[in-house]
């Protein structure tokens, strides 16, 4: 079942967790290659709209790679960004869709493996679900 | 390429267009001053732009070096003059009058590096730029990434056969090119003059020039650029690809007996890159380097030291003795083995040497009535080293870079960004003196 | 629409793993892209010709660039679009190193296609991309220099030099920071102190430099160009104009009946709450310790300058820029950790050369004579176990050169080193050299901790497998271990937390890059310098100190600076002003406007940072950013998520 390739929509943010992501690829900490990068200046400026829009287009899962308490703006942003989260998941939960396909953990600039692992265990979990479907 | 008319007074000339003087000349042009760049080869940055990845980051070098080299040519305030020197500066009671001789290249700059002429010219040279790996026309264009990236003609090795001139798209072969020289004022000037390689023939026992597999780390470095010779790494003297590979640290560096002291500080580093370059380069090598210690003291570095251990590298304590070859082109390397205390030997089939840098005393030379002191080792000497480390012994002029001294590329940016606030402030000072309504 | 698209090998960084050439078949397919080029560096000058000529021959609307991290060229590109005449917003880069070549190269089909999503979803952005103009905000040509230690003096002078205000601002009631405590220095033989008096009669002479000391920044606010500090600071209970009346404060010394241990000394000394670490010290008034002060008026007796009733005051200072300068902390050795605090005569790198200076004749310590002295070197520095891998840089040379010093001071002693290497880089070499000519002796080692520290009859030994000897187990009687502690980041750096400055995986203050931009930060206005950002020597420290001098006085002093226009807008005619938008704006950036007859919300677009914080609060979804815009957004989505 190794045709299965879950595809990620990562959100980074410009000055945290984008450059955390660079630095995984220059330490060649491999992830899988349908990971995809769309990068905005903070977490908490992702509309949960975009968010749906992707689940829509056919990405299996979202994650959002967030400031956390390291974000340059302010110091809200965790929970603002949880904020989008949770009203995503609201959105979500109206179209019966399973809320764990969209994922947000805290990036520090130099965090690539955090940000490695996490990708892996989402996209492992993506593919469970599929399979599951599948069967 | 046509002469360019210089100004007639600059605020500062900086001398050497490696990143020290990059670096100066942007700050110092982004403050508002005028700058004349000089640079005695036919492109501008140094070393560094001839360089393969770079500790502890592995940036790409030429991604680095190559937008501050074009921002350093465009830049309105700077006039950037290469293949030319600087004579005879002489200090002014304010200010320094100088000789600016631009040289020859016999192109012109209509020159679009089709690199045409390069394929037509029969006569072939040592290629200075690859270190001797490869060789060049007596046309060409120095590397791929120079700036300009202009041809020129090494006249003392053209036939004049003409070949050249006949392929020529946009006709700008002028073998009638004349020097020009002018007359130039400045009322600063920086030193950033750079610094020189080790040459290890004069170590004979590690038989540098006559030992074909015997490489010095400038000629890896030039092997393992992405625009590299040979698109692989291979040991010269049979072409085969090497997979047992050794560094001599500390060649002509920490040695009394060349007349050098005192440590390079960037080859424990270098050759630390070099093997993990290798290492990815050629997945089944051996890379071993043999040393007296590892400097690795910059941020950063210690990790990155350990980064390449972690990744097998050998780290072998112990000087190198004695190189010799066998029949096959593998060398012996007979060192003392400072973990067992003995004297071993051992077999490799490329030998590195990492090679120390040396002070260029061009900067001795250039001015006529006043004098730039030196330190105890050439360097240029600073006068007040731990607050002004600028400031050198003639009022009026600076020093940035490895003009002072060994130093790595982070430290290099560093010291040109001290230097261009030092001659900043000056500027300030003097100008205020001048033109107190200005001020 | 004319889009043109550059892929660049980066050498064999992109081509290595990605497959160029299917690249670029696949992208000259795509709707509206007139050019496809494949590039050996695009950040080379001719490739930069190149596409200025591209530009402006083909009449290109946009173009985008596949290459490394924008965080590397994103300016590059966006001057190249500004030279041919092309609105820089007009073009957008793809990073196809970091994010795909480099990050697959396990993988070159899936880089290969990765590489082509990334750069058709580039494309869907280029064809949305607006042309936008840089926003021209005011700068206060001043800059807020912290810490007054030699790399804080050090930009400040240079600073004032180049015609920009500074206030400089010392947490401690007096200034000099770390070198005034270390006597003698490598590699010229001047002292701290000798340094810090010149620096302190240079600073005085300039009028656009205010100093305060026991100062602090409390609260900032603003953004670069002007930014509002607060600083408290605390009082001194010492009237400033009897600074001429000094014999006074002296008697006022000698009567103040509290003793604390004396921090300047490391422990090694007492003081009193009324005090100076030294008679040169500046500014030269002393400074009463209000936290160990009993109030009980013994000092008001014998000097009139005494004024135990100030207070704490609080100065608004606006800025444009500010320059950290905030050093280092020695590393404190855990209790055990060599012997320390456990065995007896065992002190700090810090504490010797504090005691050095207390010993004028004779070098005892604790009531002994010292002979043997052992340093242990990397305390705290290049640890396998610790938190702290990095070398700490200058500790090498430090202590070759105060073995040295000791030696010429009191003769009668012998030096036993314990390393792990010797890094006495470049020129500073010579001093190891010296070091082993008087005949010290070194012993080097692999091991973590390096050597053992023991006590046998009230005498700390020394334990060492040398390396250097085979392995051979050695062991000395010490009269003295000197600790060679490393360099530590400063703890409660509380401007550090204000500011919300980024530190690497040292800890230390982290810069945009090593290289290219080594005294700035993420954060714009806001330069780091000297040991902040990590283990420096003094000279490598106030290089730093002037380069950041340099860039700050750059950016402040033209009494303008250029933004990014990448803020956000409102959608007047959605909007219903609810207010959201306003309280989670981080900037106060929103203000409320009519429109038509109704209430909306506008943007301040000199405050707003375009962190679009306030994008998905709107309930009526009236707001966007530049160059972020939905249609942007949404089209890159559609493009990424679609099946190959």
């Amino acid at each position: 079942m190794n045709d299965i390739k879950p595809k990620i929509l990562v959100f980074s943010t410009e000055k945290i967790s984008d450059p955390a992501i660079d630095l995984a690829g220059l330490l060649k900490m491999y992830y899988p290659a349908t990971v995809y990068t769309i990068t905005v200046p903070c977490s908490s400026s992702i509309k949960p709209r975009w968010i749906m829009h992707a689940f829509d287009a056919g990405f299996d899962g979202v994650f959002i790679a967030a400031d956390g308490t390291d974000c340059p703006y302010s110091e809200n942003c965790t929970e603002n960004t949880s904020n989008i989260v949770k009203q995503t998941q609201d959105l979500m939960r109206q179209k019966a869709m399973d809320t764990a396909r969209l994922k947000m953990a805290a990036i520090c600039s130099v965090c690539s493996e955090a940000f490695v692992r996490q990708i892996k265990t989402f996209y492992d979990y993506l593919i469970n679900q599929k399979q599951n479907e599948n069967a | 390429m046509k002469m360019r008319e210089p100004k007639k007074h600059y605020d500062v000339l900086v001398v050497g267009g490696g990143i020290a003087g990059q670096e100066t000349a942007l700050n110092l042009a982004n403050l508002g001053y005028k700058v004349a760049l000089v640079e005695k080869d036919y492109s501008i940055g140094g070393k560094m732009i001839l360089l393969s990845k770079v500790f502890p980051t592995l940036d790409c070098a030429a991604c680095i070096t190559t937008p501050k080299v074009s921002e350093t040519a465009r830049h309105p305030n700077i006039d950037v003059f290469t293949y030319s020197e600087v004579e005879g500066i002489y200090k002014q009671e304010k200010g320094f009058r100088f000789t600016l001789r631009q040289k020859p290249r016999y192109v012109t700059e209509d020159c679009t590096g089709c690199q045409l002429c390069e394929q037509v010219c029969p006569v072939v040279v040592e290629d200075e730029y690859q270190y001797g790996l490869v060789g060049r026309k007596a046309i060409f264009i120095p590397h791929s990434i120079a700036n300009p990236r202009i041809a020129a003609i090494d006249i003392e090795h053209c036939t004049f056969c003409g070949l050249c001139e006949n392929v020529c798209p946009p006709k700008c072969i002028d073998f009638t090119q004349q020097e020009r020289v002018d007359q130039v004022y400045a009322t600063a000037v920086v030193l950033a003059t750079g610094y020189k390689l080790f040459d290890p023939t004069i170590i004979r026992r590690y038989g540098y020039g006559k030992y074909k597999n015997v490489v010095t780390a400038m000629q890896m470095e030039r092997q393992l650029v992405p625009t590299r010779p040979f698109n692989n790494i291979l040991r010269p003297g049979d072409g085969k690809v090497p997979d047992n590979i050794a560094y001599v640290l500390c060649t002509g560096s920490r040695d009394v007996t060349v007349g050098n002291p005192i440590c390079s500080q960037v080859c424990c580093m270098y050759s630390t890159k070099q093997a993990q370059l290798l290492m990815g380069a050629l997945p089944m090598a051996d890379v071993t380097l043999y040393y007296i210690n590892i400097r690795a003291f910059g941020k950063g570095f210690c990790e990155f030291y350990q980064q390449a251990r972690a990744m097998g590298v050998g780290y072998v304590k112990g000087k190198v003795g004695r190189i010799w070859e066998k029949g096959n082109g593998n060398l012996v390397l007979r060192y003392e083995d400072i973990e067992t205390g003995e004297v071993a030997e051992a077999e490799h089939d490329l030998v590195v040497l990492s090679i120390g840098i040396l002070p260029n005393k061009d900067y001795q030379k250039l001015f006529k009535n006043v004098k730039v002191d030196q330190d105890p080792y050439s360097y240029v000497k600073q006068i007040d080293e731990l607050t002004s480390p600028a400031r050198t012994s003639v009022d009026g002029v600076f020093v940035a870079g490895t003009a002072s001294g060994p130093m790595d590329i982070p430290d290099t940016i560093l010291s040109a960004g001290a230097a261009s606030s030092e001659t900043a402030s000056y500027l300030c000072k003097v100008y205020k003196e001048i033109q107190p309504s200005l001020s | 629409m004319k889009i043109g698209v550059y892929i660049c090998h980066c050498g064999s960084n992109i081509a290595d793993h990605v497959d160029i050439e299917k690249v670029r078949e696949t992208i000259g397919q795509q709707k509206d892209v007139f050019l496809v080029k494949d590039v050996m560096f695009a950040c080379s000058d001719s490739s930069q010709k190149e596409m200025v000529e591209d530009i402006q021959s083909q009449g290109l609307d946009a173009i985008v660039v596949a290459s490394c991290s924008p965080k590397l060229h994103l300016p590059t590109f966006r001057e190249v679009a500004r030279r041919a005449g092309l609105n820089p917003y007009k073009y957008i880069q793809v990073n196809i190193r970091e994010q795909c070549s480099w990050a697959h190269s396990n993988d070159h089909k899936g880089a290969t296609d990765k590489a082509i999503k990334l750069i058709e979803a580039g494309i869907e952005k280029a064809k949305r991309s607006e042309a936008l103009e840089p926003i021209k905000i005011d700068a206060i040509n001043a800059v807020a220099v912290v810490g007054a230690g030699i790399a804080g003096l050090r930009a400040a002078i240079e600073l004032a030099d180049m015609g920009t205000d500074v206030y400089l601002i010392e947490r401690e009631y007096f200034i000099g920071g770390r070198i005034t405590q270390w006597d003698e220095l490598f590699t010229t033989n001047q002292t701290g102190r000798e340094i810090i008096t010149k620096l302190y009669h240079q600073l005085i002479s300039y009028k656009n430099i205010t100093l305060f000391t026991g100062a602090e920044i409390v609260e900032t606010s603003g953004s670069v160009g002007n930014m509002e500090i607060k600083v408290r600071i605390k009082p001194r209970y010492v009237k400033p104009d009897c600074v001429f009346d000094m014999d006074k404060f002296e008697k006022a010394i000698e009567v103040c009946p509290v003793e604390v241990e004396d921090e300047f000394n490391f422990g090694l000394t007492k003081r009193k709450a009324i005090y100076k670490n030294y008679p040169g010290e500046f500014p030269e008034v002393p400074a009463i310790d209000h936290d160990h002060c009993t109030r009980c008026g013994e000092c008001l007796k014998v000097c009139e300058g005494i004024d135990l009733e100030q207070k704490e005051e609080f100065i608004n200072l606006n800025v444009g820029a500010i320059l950290l300068a905030t050093g280092f902390d020695p590393y404190e050795p855990k209790e055990g950790e060599y012997g320390y605090g456990q065995v007896p005569n065992v002190i700090t790198l810090q504490q010797f050369k504090r005691l050095i200076e207390l010993c004028p004749d004779e070098l005892v310590y604790a009531g002994r004579k010292i002979h043997n002295i052992a340093y242990i070197y990397c305390v705290g520095s290049r640890q396998q176990n610790g938190p702290n891998r990095y070398c700490s840089r200058y500790c090498c040379t430090a202590a070759m050169h105060t073995a040295l010093l000791v030696k010429q001071k009191y003769g009668d002693i012998r030096n036993f080193h314990f390393t792990r290497g010797i890094r006495t880089y470049g020129k500073q070499e010579h001093i190891y050299h010296e070091a082993l000519e008087q005949g010290d002796v070194v012993f080097q080692s692999f091991n973590d901790p390096l050597c053992e520290v023991g006590e046998h009859n009230g005498t700390a030994v020394v334990k060492i497998n040398d390396f250097l000897t085979r392995g051979k187990p050695m062991e000395l009687e010490a009269d003295l271990v000197v600790l060679i502690t490393g360099m530590v980041p400063r703890k409660n750096n509380t401007i550090a937390q204000l500011l919300k400055v980024p530190v690497g995986r040292d800890h230390f203050f982290n810069e945009v890059h090593l290289k290219l931009r080594p005294v700035e930060t993420v954060i714009d206005g806001v330069f780091i310098s000297g040991a902040s950002q990590g283990p420096k020597n003094i000279m490598e420290s106030v290089n730093s100190a002037l380069a950041a001098a340099s860039k700050a006085n750059n950016l402040v002093k033209k009494g303008f600076i250029s933004i990014e226009p990448t803020i956000a807008f409102v959608d007047a005619d959605k909007c219903q002003w609810c207010d959201k938008c306003a309280q989670v704006c981080p900037f106060d950036a929103f203000e409320q406007v009519d429109y038509n007859g109704k209430q909306v919300a506008r943007v301040i677009t000199s405050l707003c940072k375009g962190c679009g914080m306030c994008l998905p609060v709107c309930p009526e979804d009236a707001l966007q950013l530049h160059n972020y815009t939905d249609r942007q957004i949404e089209a890159m989505i559609e493009d990424l998520a679609k099946a190959k």
